[in-house]
Formats: structure tokens, C-alpha cells, sequence
């Protein structure tokens, strides 16, 4: 795409260019959000809650199902 | 635009008078201050485009950083008014109906207030259902007051000062409130006494066939 095409489909109009930041806002922070949470969990494997959980559940459920509501 | 920008280029190198009106407004062609010759600053084969487009893109990404940073900063102003997670797990409460049998009354704890749970027997829907409309204080059909007729479920709060009535007591089968005497029926419904209105009944929902209660 030379910058003449690109200059015509997204700057040229203004509430194209407003829209097309708006919109990749939108894709930009969902994909963010994504990236971070991926290299955060992959940072701090083995010391998140659902990986201890899994070992809790594999040592012995002794710990679990007791919190029935005993009123 | 290209157009434009070359014949901004002559005009500069020429500085006629006539060709200086690039500006919409009349004042610049009236002046008489001539523009000094910048044709030697300016850069030969320079794509318009290419810079323009790259001030754009500076200014959509700075726009695009800032709106996503925005929406975040609202976001998390929005999400602090909704219910924290211990809250919305206090608010529900799950009660197995299978324990229950025909006829018994359990009473359950939910959001700090009683609720009570009759597995009616046929012979007391019968009993509900019989009751004339022009009998009652507060005028309810108990097909509006349960789900499945076999099942009552409602908050166990005397209507009238919020005491919590007794199950299985007073006049008309049903509930009775020590506190001023008020009888309620087998559907919960005001019969009797100060109370003026019927027992309220909470949202609640029966799922795997029946076999759980969840109110709340």
C-alpha cells in the first residue's frame, strides 16, 4: 500500500481517521490486555492459584468440599 | 494536494505577487512583505505523501494510546462500584431439596434473613388453592406465590414488625407470629392478625431437575 493510498483511505476524511483510532483503540487494548496476562501467568508459573489448586486437588482433596454452609 | 504543494514550490522560488495567494484569506496578498526565497531549504523529490502520512500516523497512534488509556482509567472507576466477589458469594444460597420430605418445613439463612421452605403435601396445595380471594387481606392466588406448587419458598419475616413466625402453628395450618399474633395460611398469606401484607417471597430458581434450590 504506497502512502498515497494510505493517505487517501484513512487520513484524508476526518471522522475516518477518528474512527479508525477509536476502533483499533478497542482491538489494541483487548490484545494488550491479552499479551500481559500471557507473560504474566507464564512469569509466575507454578505460584498462581489454578496451579496450586491443580496440586492441592492431586495431593489429596482432604482440604476441599469442606465449606458446606452448616447453619 | 500534490498539485498544490508543487505550485507551492514555484511560487516560492518565483515570489511573483499575483501567484503568493496561497492562504484563503486576503490580508497575506495585501501584505507587502515579500516572502524570502526558500527554494534552496527545500528538499528535491520529496514525497508529500510519505511525510504526511507519518505525521498522521504519529497522531492517530498518540490518539489511539491515549483513548485506550481512557477507556482503562473509566473502566476501573465503573468496575469499583460493582459487588466485590465475597459479596456476590454471600449473596445466593444453595439448599438441596432431595433432603427435604413431604410436609417438613427448613429453614435457611440467606443475606441475614430467615427463609423458609415447606414441601407441601397435595392435600395443602388443595388447601391453598381453595382459599377465596374475597377470604384474603392482601388478595394473592398461590399459583403467584410459587414456582412448582409443591414447593413454597419465602422470606420468613412477619409483614407486620419483623418478627419471624412459627411453622406449623395457628389457625389456618400455616405460620403464626408469637410476637402479635398474626396467622398466615398454608401459602404464606395473611389470614389473621396486624400483619398487612402476605410473606414475601424471594427471586429464587430450582435447577438439576428440581433437585437444588438456589435463592437469591
Amino acid at each position: 500500500m504506497s502512502f498515497s493510498s494510505l493517505y487517501r483511505v484513512l487520513f484524508k476524511r476526518n471522522s475516518v481517521f477518528v474512527g479508525t483510532v477509536l476502533a483499533s483503540a478497542f482491538v489494541f487494548q483487548a490484545s494488550f490486555d491479552t499479551a500481559v496476562t500471557k507473560w504474566y501467568e507464564n512469569h509466575n508459573k507454578g505460584k498462581l492459584w489454578k496451579d496450586v489448586k491443580l496440586q492441592l486437588q492431586e495431593g489429596g482433596d482432604d482440604d476441599e468440599d469442606e465449606d458446606e454452609d452448616d447453619e | 494536494m500534490l498539485s498544490l504543494r508543487s505550485s507551492l514550490k514555484t511560487s516560492l522560488k518565483c515570489l511573483a505577487p499575483s501567484t503568493r495567494m496561497l492562504s484563503s484569506s486576503s490580508v497575506a496578498a495585501k501584505s507587502t512583505y515579500r516572502t524570502p526565497n526558500f527554494g534552496d531549504s527545500l528538499r528535491e523529490n520529496n514525497d508529500p505523501d510519505k511525510s504526511r502520512s507519518y505525521a498522521y500516523f504519529m497522531v492517530g497512534s498518540l490518539g489511539l494510546l491515549s483513548s485506550a488509556g481512557a477507556k482503562s482509567t473509566v473502566d476501573s472507576f465503573v468496575s469499583s462500584m460493582c459487588a466485590s466477589a465475597d459479596v456476590l458469594a454471600m449473596a445466593k444460597v444453595e439448599v438441596s431439596l432431595a433432603a427435604i420430605p413431604e410436609g417438613k418445613n427448613v429453614v435457611v439463612k440467606w443475606q441475614g434473613k430467615p427463609v423458609f421452605i415447606r414441601h407441601r403435601t397435595a392435600a395443602e396445595v388443595q388447601e391453598a388453592n381453595e382459599v377465596q380471594m374475597s377470604a384474603l387481606k392482601d388478595p394473592q392466588t398461590d399459583a403467584d406465590r410459587t414456582k412448582d406448587p409443591q414447593w413454597l419458598i419465602m422470606l420468613g419475616i412477619c409483614t407486620h414488625l419483623g418478627c419471624v413466625p412459627i411453622g406449623e402453628s395457628g389457625d389456618f395450618g400455616g405460620w403464626f407470629c408469637p410476637c402479635h399474633g398474626s396467622h398466615y395460611d398454608i401459602s404464606g398469606r395473611i389470614r389473621k392478625g396486624p400483619a398487612p401484607l402476605n410473606l414475601e417471597i424471594p427471586t429464587y430458581e430450582f435447577e438439576e431437575d428440581g433437585q437444588k434450590l438456589i435463592v437469591g
